[in-house]
């Protein structure tokens, strides 16, 4: 038996798509912050991905102003989703409009079997971090009610919503955090203040989703999971606000798992046909 | 919550005093700092107070087990927990030598860290068993068996076993329900085992059958390199927990299962299960068979369990042999002539020792335990009997008697030569050897 050097086991993909705001209110020192802290993030964020035996990490970056525009791009420079290590962060500009409908309908057209997610190894919950501090410019709610209602990737993603500053609309971002069944969560929206809690946020936001998203899970909880980490974390912090998480899932090891939790895994979900 | 800053000093259950040396790393139950304690270096793991279930009793299952010590050298063993402080609690436990990887780097760094050889694999799959006989022979269950727990020697197979925190009395007190993937499937969907005789949905946690499932998910992972039930149906396009139940839960089945093709290995996505599985020995195979097989899915009482683990392993072991020739590593599997895999020379087999119910080839380095000679209970199982050897002096293999027993030697025309412990008598047709009630015979 020759003991040729092992290949390492397939893993899963988790993407993680960073949907950021880049329109004119988040000019200097919030798009300072985004851009100091994706540095950092992206350090740790490589470690994890290196470590982790569950998943591989890729990495989206779409931001939106007037329209919207994906910054990861392939070797071709078609927009793409790019492994954690060979991820380098370029630094993002403020300027324009706040169109969150052109960004609901890029994820829309790209978060599909036939886009971003065509590797045959398959994909963890994809995880979405959208950070805005406005009011949209655009058509969002009928964007918004189009991919909620005809992307299964969108519907089954973890949706994490950051609301910098006084003047991000924090309803429509419950509604773009909202629950796979159409339910706005404002439990899953982080309102910020201030710059160097946006900062700490976006790394710990990061972090927190790499690593619980990449583990297996057998309950439904990745949402919850995320949101009461981050709090955990946070709580020393000013400036920011974390609902409790009011979940019927809990964080911690659970003996009593009730029959609904742990139900039967039916063989629902394992058609292959993913885009409506 | 804030790291503790070097210097800090905290107070442990023993007495003696522990300084935070400096914060190394963050797992997800708790945070990992290098310490100074009793004058050496050791580590902390501190809680992060949400993650730990039931904190009263696990504080006090924690103190319990660090009273009764460690079961064995391959555990690292809570030391001593600390006073409750800070709004939570840790424990000490001994840092680890250098030259041991955690588990998990062997599947996601592999091109650094790997087995140099299928020896050490086998030797590691062994430790793991045995340690795990321990385990539950004090009457522990380990709950939370994952990639995270074991650190292995590439090199000799060494094993250190840690995260031993949530070890508990079987069937006394669960604190965790353990980590997805390795959790046996009635854990992770307890519908699986039918209902209770009132009609009710059983209230599985977890025990020593549910780290038996475990334990024979580690072994098909340090073997093949990849998950038993990780196939075809891993496949899917987006793993969701409702898929995940039912891979690991209601629908689990092993990629070879020999009555159900349906979840097999993927070609272009599970490459190294294909390229592992295929070469190893049939008795391997069967255990793996009978290990997932569905009645072992369905019925924990059925479940493979540490002797029978130990019997094939052992076997495995003494079948591997260098190639005279090229020094790779050659299976000779059934005792049989075998061309090696890289050079193609013909090994052949010159002398074989037959065990009851099975031979294996003479050839220097082989082991010898009570459980191939013999039906013994899994505490015996690694007994060594003795090891065949050269001498550089004079020609020809030899079998040492590494117990501390007097054995006897037979020759095939019926003279009767005793062994005392640490002598040999040479590998020769027709002798054969007794030990313990048990025996083999050289041919």
């Amino acid at each position: 038996m020759p003991l040729n050097e092992p290949i390492a086991p397939a893993r899963k993909i988790l993407p993680i798509i960073y949907v950021i705001d880049t329109s004119g209110s988040m000019a200097y020192d919030r798009i300072e912050s985004v851009n100091q802290a994706m540095y950092q993030t992206v350090d740790v964020m490589k470690d994890i991905a290196h470590r982790e035996p569950n998943a591989e990490i890729k990495i989206g970056i779409l931001t939106f102003a007037s329209g919207a525009e994906w910054r990861t791009k392939d070797a071709t420079g078609k927009p793409s989703l790019i492994y954690m290590e060979d991820f380098y962060w370029n630094d993002l500009e403020a300027g324009g409009l706040t169109d969150i409908g052109d960004a609901l309908n890029e994820l829309h057209d790209k978060m599909s079997r036939y886009s971003f997610f065509s590797d045959e190894v398959g994909y963890k919950m994809p995880v979405i971090i959208f950070l805005s501090d406005g009011e949209p410019t655009d058509d969002w709610e009928g964007a918004l009610e189009s991919i909620r209602d005809n992307n299964k990737w969108f519907r089954y993603s973890t949706k994490i919503c950051m609301a910098v500053g006084e003047d991000a609309n924090e309803d429509i971002l419950a509604r773009i955090a909202g629950r796979p069944d159409g339910r706005p969560n404002s439990e899953a929206v982080i309102k910020i203040t201030d710059t160097d809690t946006l900062k700490k946020l976006i790394r710990v936001v990061s972090a927190t989703a790499s690593k619980i998203g990449s583990v297996s899970r057998t309950n439904n909880d990745v949402q919850e999971s995320v949101l009461t980490e981050v709090k955990g974390k946070m709580s020393d912090e000013l400036g920011v606000t974390i609902a409790d998480q009011t979940s019927d899932y809990t964080d911690k090891p659970e003996m009593a798992v009730s029959a609904t939790s742990f139900s039967d895994g039916s063989d629902q979900g394992w058609d292959d046909d993913w885009d409506d | 919550m804030k790291q503790f800053r070097p210097g800090k000093v905290i107070q442990t259950v023993k007495g003696t005093p522990l300084t935070i040396v400096k914060y190394l790393t963050e797992g997800g139950q708790g945070y990992i700092y290098d310490i100074e304690h009793e004058g050496k270096h050791r580590i902390l793991k501190w809680y992060k107070p949400e993650k730990v279930n039931k904190p009263d009793k696990f504080y006090q299952n924690l103190n319990d087990n660090a009273r009764r010590g460690s079961p064995s050298d391959s555990f690292l063993w809570p030391i001593t927990a600390t006073e409750r402080t800070d709004g939570s609690f840790g424990y000490v436990m001994e840092l680890r030598q250098d030259g041991y990887h955690e588990f998990t780097e062997f599947l996601t760094d592999c091109k650094r860290i790997h087995f140099n050889t299928f020896k050490a694999n086998v030797e590691a799959c062994i430790r793991i068993v045995s340690a795990f006989q321990i385990l539950h022979h004090h009457g522990y269950c380990y709950q939370d068996m994952n990639d995270g727990n074991f650190f292995i020697n590439p090199s000799s197979g060494d094993v250190l076993i840690c995260d031993n925190d949530n070890v508990a009395p079987n069937n006394k007190e669960a604190f965790i329900i353990g980590t997805p993937r390795y959790m046996a499937p009635e854990l992770v969907v307890p519908a699986i085992l039918g209902p209770d005789e009132e009609g009710n949905e059983r209230k599985t946690k977890p025990s020593t059958s549910t780290d038996y499932w475990s334990l024979s998910v580690v072994l098909f992972m340090i073997l093949c390199m990849g998950h038993p039930l990780e196939g075809e149906r891993w496949l899917v396009p987006l793993l969701t927990p409702q898929n995940e139940r039912y891979l690991y839960g209601s629908g689990a089945t092993f990629v070879y299962d020999p009555s159900d093709g349906s979840n097999r290995p993927n070609p272009k996505v599970h490459a190294n299960v294909i390229a592992f599985w295929k070469p190893l020995p049939p008795y391997m195979k069967e255990a793996f068979h009978r290990a997932f097989s569905k009645d072992a899915i369905r019925n924990p009482g059925k479940r493979l369990r540490e002797i029978d683990w130990l019997k094939v392993l052992v076997r495995f072991q003494a079948e591997i042999r260098r190639c005279h020739n090229c020094g790779g590593e050659v299976f000779m599997i059934n005792a049989k002539d075998t061309p090696c895999d890289e050079c193609g020379k013909l090994q052949r087999v010159e002398r074989k020792l037959r065990f009851r119910d099975y031979a294996v080839t003479a050839f220097k380095g082989v082991r010898v335990y009570r459980c191939m000679l013999e039906s013994c209970n899994a505490e015996n199982a690694l007994t060594r009997v003795g090891t065949i050897v050269a001498n550089p002096s004079r020609p020809g293999l030899y079998f040492l008697n590494n117990t501390d027993m007097t054995l006897e030697g037979r020759t095939a025309k019926g003279t009767v030569k005793q062994i005392p412990p640490n002598s040999v008598v040479p590998i020769k047709p027709g002798i054969t050897v007794s030990a313990y009630s048990g025996s083999f015979t050289i041919e």
